[in-house]
C-alpha cells in the first residue's frame, strides 16, 4: 500500500445556492489521496460523490475548507492556479465521455497532448486503448466503448499523476464496462497514476485499494481493501 | 396569457441577448426607413405645394431685350397657359471693404397675383408697385444671414455702370430660389458671395436703364401639351429681340439640386432598411432553427401532450413577432426622431416655406407590416422543422453531432500544419455552412454600408483637390461686367503683385447638329493656360485645341456627335448680333463638374468676330501682397465679381460639416449591424458548444484558450466579410453613382486605399465588441453545470 500523499482535504465543504433554496452538497470532509492508489468512491444518488470529485479534479471550488495538492494551495479558488493544475495534473474520464465532435479520435487526444510540454506519444496511447485502427473516425462514428477509450486516452496522453473517473461504466453495457475497468487499472499499475473512479456500482469497489462510502454529503466509512481483485473477476 | 405565450416569454428572458440583438438590426432598418420615407414625403410634398401656389414656370425663356408687350403675344399661343415677363441681370454687389460679389438682381411684377415665380416672404415687408423713391430690395434667407444684412440696412450694387444704394426690406423666397446657385459650374451655394435681390419690376427697369424693357420669359403650360412646339412658337416670337437661351423646368439649376436629394432619399428609403431586415431574417431564421433542434425534448412533450404542429410552429413563430413588434414600436419612435434631424437638416439647405414636419402614419404602419412579415417568414421557415419532430425519438438522447471532413483536409501538407482547435473551428464552419453564410452575408452588408458610408467623403475630397489643386491654380478670377480688350487691361500685369494674368472668354451658344439643338458656355482659353487647366473625371489632363471644340460629354451623347464631326454654333451673347460658325471637334471631355466644352481664345474671339476679348481675367499673385490687390479690383467699375477659390474652399468645408454628422449616423448605423451579427452568430456557436468547452476547461485549457476558439470562428467570418465587402462596397458605390449622375456633378468611383484600411479597421472594431460581449459568457461557463446535463 503506497502511503505518500499527493492531495490533501480537510474540513472541506460545498453549498450550492439553487434560486432561493441552499443545497449543502458536500458537508465538512477531510480526506487524504495517495500516490498510485485506486480508490473507489461510492454511494447512492445526491449523496456528494460527483462534487467530492469535481473538488478533486479543480473544476469546482469548495465554499470553506482547504485543499492541498502537494505544497500547492488549490481551495482559494484562483482561476489561473486551477487551469493549470487540471491542465498538468488532471486527467478526467466522464460518464457520458464529452468528445469533440468535429476532431476524430487521433485529434481529441492530440487536443489534450497539446497542452503540456512532454505528453506520451497520441499513438502509443491510442494503441493502449486498442483503438489505433480506428483513430480517424470522429465520435459520430465509434461505439460507447470505443468513445469512452478515447475519452481516457485523452485523459493518459497528458500523463497525469491523477485520473478521475465519473460514472466510467455508467452508459456502457457489461463486457464493455469490464474493458474500461481493466485499462483504468493498468493505467495505475503501469503509469504508477493514481485513479479515482466514481461509481454507484458496488461491484467496481472490488478492484479498489480503499473504498470510500458517501451518504447524505457525508464520508459514511473508508474501507481499506488488503486483497483488490483485477476487473476480469469482478461481476455485476 | 397562455402557457405557451408565458413560456416564450421565458424563452426571449433566457436567450435575452440575442433577442436584444435582432432587435437591435431591424429597429436600425425600421430608424431608417421611417426617417428617411418620412423625410421624402415631407421634402416631396412642401417641393409641390411650393411649386404649385407660388406657380413655378414650366419653361424660361431668355432674351437680351424685349418690350413688356411681348408677354401678351406668347400668352396667346395655344398651350399657354400664364406668360410673365421680367427683368433678371447678375449685378456686382459692393460689399462693405469693397469686396464685389454677385447679385441676381430679379424684377417682379406689383401685385403679383397672376405672375409666374412668385415670391414667398419670409420675414420684414412686401414689395411696393412704386418707381419712386429709395429703391426697395427682398433678399434670399441665405445671403441676408452670411451677410449679416437685416431689414432698415442699406446696400450698394453696380446697376447700368453707377452706384445704386438699395433699402434691405426683408427675405424672401421663390420656387426657382430653393437652392441658390450661381450658375451650372458652381459646386455648391456660396450664400456670401452670391445673392438673389429680389426688386419690384419698376425700379428694377429705372436702375438697370430698360424702362419698359424686360430680358426673361417665364412660361406656364397647359398639362399635357407638345413642349418642344411650344418652345419653338415662343422663340419665334422672341427671335427679334437678341440671342435666345431656354430651358425647361426639369435643367432649373435650383430644381436639379432638390430633385437629385429627393432622388436620392428615395433610393435609400427603399434600399437601405431593407438590407437591415433581410440580415435580420437570416440571422433569426438560423436562431430559431437552433431553438428548435436544442428544443427537441420539450417539444416532444408538447406533442405526446396533444399539441398539434401548428400550435407548436405558431408558438416559435411568434419569437420572430416579437422581435418584429419590439423593433417596430423602438424604431418608430427614433424614427421619428431622426425624421426630425434630417428636417432641420434640409431646412438649412433648401429655402422651403412651410416645411411639413409630419409623422406619416402610413409610413409606420408599413413599418409594422414589413417587421411583422419578416419576423412571421422567418419564424414560420424555421419552425417547419417542428413538423419532423417525432415525439418518442425527441425523447431519446441524442447522438453527437456528427463531425464530418471537409474539403481543405485533401491538402494534407495544409492540414498537418494546423493545431486542434484549428482544425475544430474549421469543421464546425464547414459543418453549419448556412449559419456562417448568413454571418459572412451580415458582415458584408456591414462592410457595404461603411464603404458608402466613406466613399461620398473621399469623392468630394477627390473633387475638392481636383477643383482646387489642379484646376484653378489662380488666386483670382475677375469677372467683368461687359466683355473687355484685353489689351486695354494689359497694364495690370505691370502691377507689383501680378506674377501672371491669363485671359478667358465666356461665350454662350447654341450648338446645333443633326436637327438637335443644346445651349452651352463655351470657355475660351490660350491652350498654353497654366492658371486653369482642364481635367477630365479620370484626372487626366486635356489639351485645348487651337482651332476647333474640345467638346463636354454630355453635349456631345446630347447631339449624337464624335471626334471628327462638325458641330454648328451659334453665339447667343447678350451683345451684338448671333453668329454662326462650325467647328471641327477635336476631342470629348468629361469633367466632373460643369459642362466642360472648350476652344481657345482665338476661336472664342472669331466665333464672336471680334478680337481680343476677354470676359474674365485669371491672376495669380505674390502671396504676401494679396489683399492690397483685391483692393483695387474692387474699386474697378467694370469689375464684376472677383472670385478666389481660396474662399471657395473654406465655405465648402463649412458645409461639408453637417454633411459629416449624417456620414457619422451611417457608419454607426454599419457598425452597430457588424457588432449583432457577431454578437449572435458567436452566442450561437457558444450555446451548441457549451459541452465541448466545457470539456475543453476541463482538460487544462484556459479562458483565453477556450475564448480563442470562439474567436477563430467569428474572425473567420469577419475576415471574409471584409474582405469580400471591400469590392462590394465599392461596386455599390459605383452603382449609386450611376443612378444618381445629374447634370451637375459626375463623381468618379473614387475610394482612397486609406478608406479601405479606416473601414476594415472601424469593421474589426465594431466585430470585437461584439466578440467581447459574447466572450463573457466563456467567463460564465460553469463546468460542472453544462457536463451535468446530457442534452
Amino acid at each position: 500500500m503506497p502511503n505518500e500523499v499527493l492531495l490533501s482535504l480537510s474540513d472541506i465543504s460545498k453549498t450550492y445556492t439553487m434560486g432561493e433554496v441552499k443545497v449543502e452538497a458536500l458537508k465538512s470532509t477531510s480526506l487524504e489521496i495517495y500516490r498510485g492508489e485506486l480508490l473507489v468512491i461510492l454511494g447512492p444518488s445526491g449523496s456528494g460523490k460527483s462534487t467530492l470529485l469535481n473538488l478533486i479534479g479543480g473544476i469546482d471550488t469548495p465554499s470553506s475548507g482547504q485543499m492541498l495538492f502537494g505544497q500547492q494551495l488549490l481551495s482559494n479558488g484562483r482561476e489561473k492556479a486551477l487551469t493549470r493544475y487540471r491542465r498538468q495534473e488532471v486527467g478526467f474520464v466522464f460518464q457520458f465521455y464529452n468528445l469533440i465532435a468535429d476532431l476524430t479520435a487521433a485529434e481529441n487526444v492530440a487536443l489534450a497532448a497539446e497542452l503540456v510540454a512532454e505528453p506520451l506519444a497520441v499513438d502509443d496511447v491510442l494503441r493502449d486503448v486498442n483503438l489505433w485502427e480506428r483513430q480517424d473516425h470522429f465520435p459520430s462514428q465509434l461505439s460507447g466503448g470505443e468513445q469512452q477509450r478515447v475519452a481516457i486516452a485523452r485523459a493518459m496522453v497528458k500523463s497525469p499523476p491523477l485520473l478521475l473517473c465519473d460514472e466510467p461504466t455508467g452508459a456502457l453495457d457489461y463486457e464493455t464496462g469490464k474493458m474500461v475497468l481493466r485499462l483504468l487499472r493498468d493505467i495505475q499499475k503501469n503509469h504508477a497514476s493514481t485513479v479515482i473512479i466514481v461509481t454507484h456500482n458496488t461491484a467496481i469497489a472490488d478492484m479498489a485499494d480503499r473504498v470510500l462510502r458517501m451518504r447524505s454529503g457525508l464520508v459514511a466509512e473508508i474501507v481499506i481493501n488488503e486483497n483488490p481483485l483485477p476487473p476480469e473477476r469482478i461481476e455485476w | 396569457m397562455t402557457i405557451l405565450t408565458r413560456r416564450l416569454f421565458r424563452t426571449i428572458q433566457a436567450g435575452r441577448g440575442q433577442f436584444l440583438a435582432l432587435v437591435l438590426i431591424v429597429t436600425l432598418g425600421v430608424i431608417i426607413y421611417i426617417g428617411m420615407s418620412s423625410s421624402y414625403n415631407n421634402l416631396s410634398r412642401s417641393q409641390q405645394q411650393f411649386y404649385q401656389d407660388y406657380a413655378f414656370a414650366d419653361y424660361t425663356f431668355q432674351v437680351v431685350k424685349a418690350p413688356e408687350s411681348i408677354v401678351a403675344r406668347v400668352e396667346a399661343l395655344p398651350g399657354v397657359l400664364n406668360a410673365s415677363g421680367r427683368i433678371q441681370k447678375d449685378v456686382p454687389i459692393i460689399k462693405e471693404g469693397q469686396e464685389r460679389i454677385t447679385g441676381r438682381l430679379t424684377g417682379y411684377s406689383l401685385p403679383m397675383e397672376n405672375e409666374l415665380n412668385r415670391l414667398h416672404l419670409l420675414s420684414g415687408r412686401q414689395l411696393e408697385p412704386t418707381a419712386s423713391g429709395k429703391v426697395a430690395v427682398l433678399l434670399d434667407p441665405q445671403y441676408a444671414r452670411a451677410n449679416l444684412l437685416a431689414p432698415g440696412q442699406d446696400m450698394e450694387i453696380i446697376a447700368d455702370g453707377k452706384k445704386v444704394s438699395l433699402a434691405v426690406i426683408g427675405t424672401a423666397t421663390s420656387p426657382e430660389f430653393i437652392y441658390p446657385m450661381k450658375d451650372a459650374g458652381s459646386l455648391f451655394p456660396e450664400p456670401e458671395r452670391f445673392g438673389i435681390l429680389m426688386l419690384s419690376q419698376l425700379q428694377a427697369q429705372q436702375i438697370l436703364g430698360l424702362p419698359g424693357q424686360i430680358n426673361q420669359l417665364l412660361v406656364d403650360l397647359a398639362p399635357g401639351v407638345d413642349e418642344e412646339k411650344i418652345k419653338e412658337q415662343v422663340e419665334k416670337i422672341l427671335a427679334p429681340y437678341g440671342n435666345i437661351t431656354s430651358y425647361p423646368r426639369k435643367d432649373q439649376s435650383s430644381h436639379l439640386v432638390l430633385q437629385a436629394e429627393l432622388d436620392g432619399i428615395k433610393l435609400f428609403a427603399l434600399t437601405l432598411p431593407f438590407i437591415f431586415f433581410l440580415v435580420a431574417a437570416g440571422i433569426q431564421f438560423i436562431i430559431l432553427t437552433r431553438l428548435i433542434r436544442s428544443q427537441r425534448l420539450p417539444i416532444g412533450v408538447m406533442k405526446a401532450l396533444g399539441f398539434d404542429n401548428c400550435r407548436i410552429m405558431w408558438h416559435y413563430t411568434s419569437y420572430g413577432l416579437a422581435v418584429g413588434l419590439v423593433a417596430a414600436i423602438l424604431g418608430t419612435g427614433l424614427g421619428i426622431a431622426l425624421t426630425a434631424v434630417l428636417n432641420n437638416l434640409y431646412a438649412q439647405f433648401f429655402n422651403l416655406p412651410n416645411m411639413t414636419n409630419e409623422i406619416n402614419f402610413r409610413v409606420v404602419l408599413y413599418s409594422f407590416l414589413i417587421t411583422s412579415l419578416v419576423g412571421i417568414a422567418s419564424g414560420f421557415f424555421a419552425s417547419r422543422s417542428v413538423i419532423r419532430i417525432n415525439p418518442a425519438e425527441a425523447m431519446r438522447t441524442q447522438p453527437p453531432s456528427s463531425g464530418r471532413r471537409t474539403p481543405l483536409e485533401s491538402w494534407y501538407w495544409f492540414w498537418q500544419q494546423l493545431s486542434s482547435s484549428w482544425k475544430m473551428s474549421l469543421r464546425s464552419i464547414f459543418r453549419n455552412r448556412g449559419r456562417f453564410a448568413v454571418s459572412v452575408l451580415g458582415i458584408i452588408s456591414s462592410v457595404v454600408l461603411l464603404v458608402f458610408s466613406c466613399f461620398s467623403l473621399d469623392a468630394t475630397d477627390y473633387l475638392m483637390n481636383q477643383n482646387f489643386e489642379q484646376i484653378n491654380r489662380y488666386d483670382y478670377m475677375i469677372r467683368f461686367t461687359e466683355p473687355v480688350k484685353y489689351s486695354e487691361i494689359l497694364d495690370w500685369t505691370r502691377w507689383n503683385e501680378v506674377q501672371r494674368m491669363e485671359p478667358m472668354m465666356e461665350v454662350p451658344v447654341k450648338l446645333h447638329a443633326g436637327g438637335e439643338s443644346k445651349d452651352e458656355v463655351l470657355l475660351g482659353m490660350t491652350p498654353s493656360n497654366r492658371l486653369k487647366r482642364v481635367y477630365d473625371k479620370l484626372g487626366q489632363e486635356r489639351q485645348i485645341p487651337e482651332e476647333g471644340i474640345l467638346l463636354g460629354k454630355r453635349v456631345a451623347d446630347k447631339l449624337g456627335l464624335q471626334v471628327g464631326d462638325e458641330v454648328v454654333v451659334e453665339t447667343t451673347l447678350g451683345i451684338g448680333p448671333s453668329r454662326s460658325s462650325r467647328l471641327t471637334i477635336m476631342g470629348i471631355n468629361e469633367p466632373m463638374t460643369g459642362s466642360g466644352s472648350y476652344v481657345s481664345l482665338a476661336t472664342a474671339n472669331s466665333l464672336l468676330e471680334e478680337q481680343e476679348l476677354a470676359s474674365a481675367v485669371l491672376l495669380k499673385l505674390d502671396a504676401a501682397r494679396m489683399p492690397s490687390v483685391e483692393n483695387r479690383l474692387q474699386e474697378m467699375s467694370r469689375v464684376a465679381s472677383v472670385s478666389s477659390p481660396a474662399r471657395e474652399r473654406e465655405t465648402f468645408e463649412q458645409l461639408m460639416g453637417t454633411t459629416t454628422t449624417s456620414i457619422a449616423i451611417m457608419i454607426l448605423f454599419a457598425g452597430l449591424l457588424g457588432l449583432a451579427i457577431i454578437y449572435n452568430s458567436s452566442v450561437m456557436t457558444f450555446n451548441e458548444r457549451q459541452r465541448e468547452l466545457a470539456s475543453l476547461r476541463v482538460l487544462g485549457y484556459s479562458r483565453g484558450e477556450v475564448s480563442g476558439l470562439l474567436r477563430k470562428e467569428t474572425w473567420m467570418q469577419a475576415l471574409l466579410g471584409i474582405a469580400l465587402g471591400l469590392p462590394a462596397g465599392k461596386a455599390a458605390g459605383a452603382a449609386y453613382i450611376a443612378s444618381a449622375s445629374t447634370e451637375l456633378y459626375s463623381f468618379p468611383v473614387i475610394i482612397y486605399p486609406r478608406t479601405y484600411f479606416i473601414v476594415a479597421g472601424l469593421a474589426l472594431f465594431f466585430v470585437w465588441i461584439g466578440q467581447q460581449l459574447a466572450i463573457r459568457k466563456v467567463e460564465r461557463l460553469d463546468m460542472v453545470e453544462a457536463l451535468k446535463n446530457q442534452d
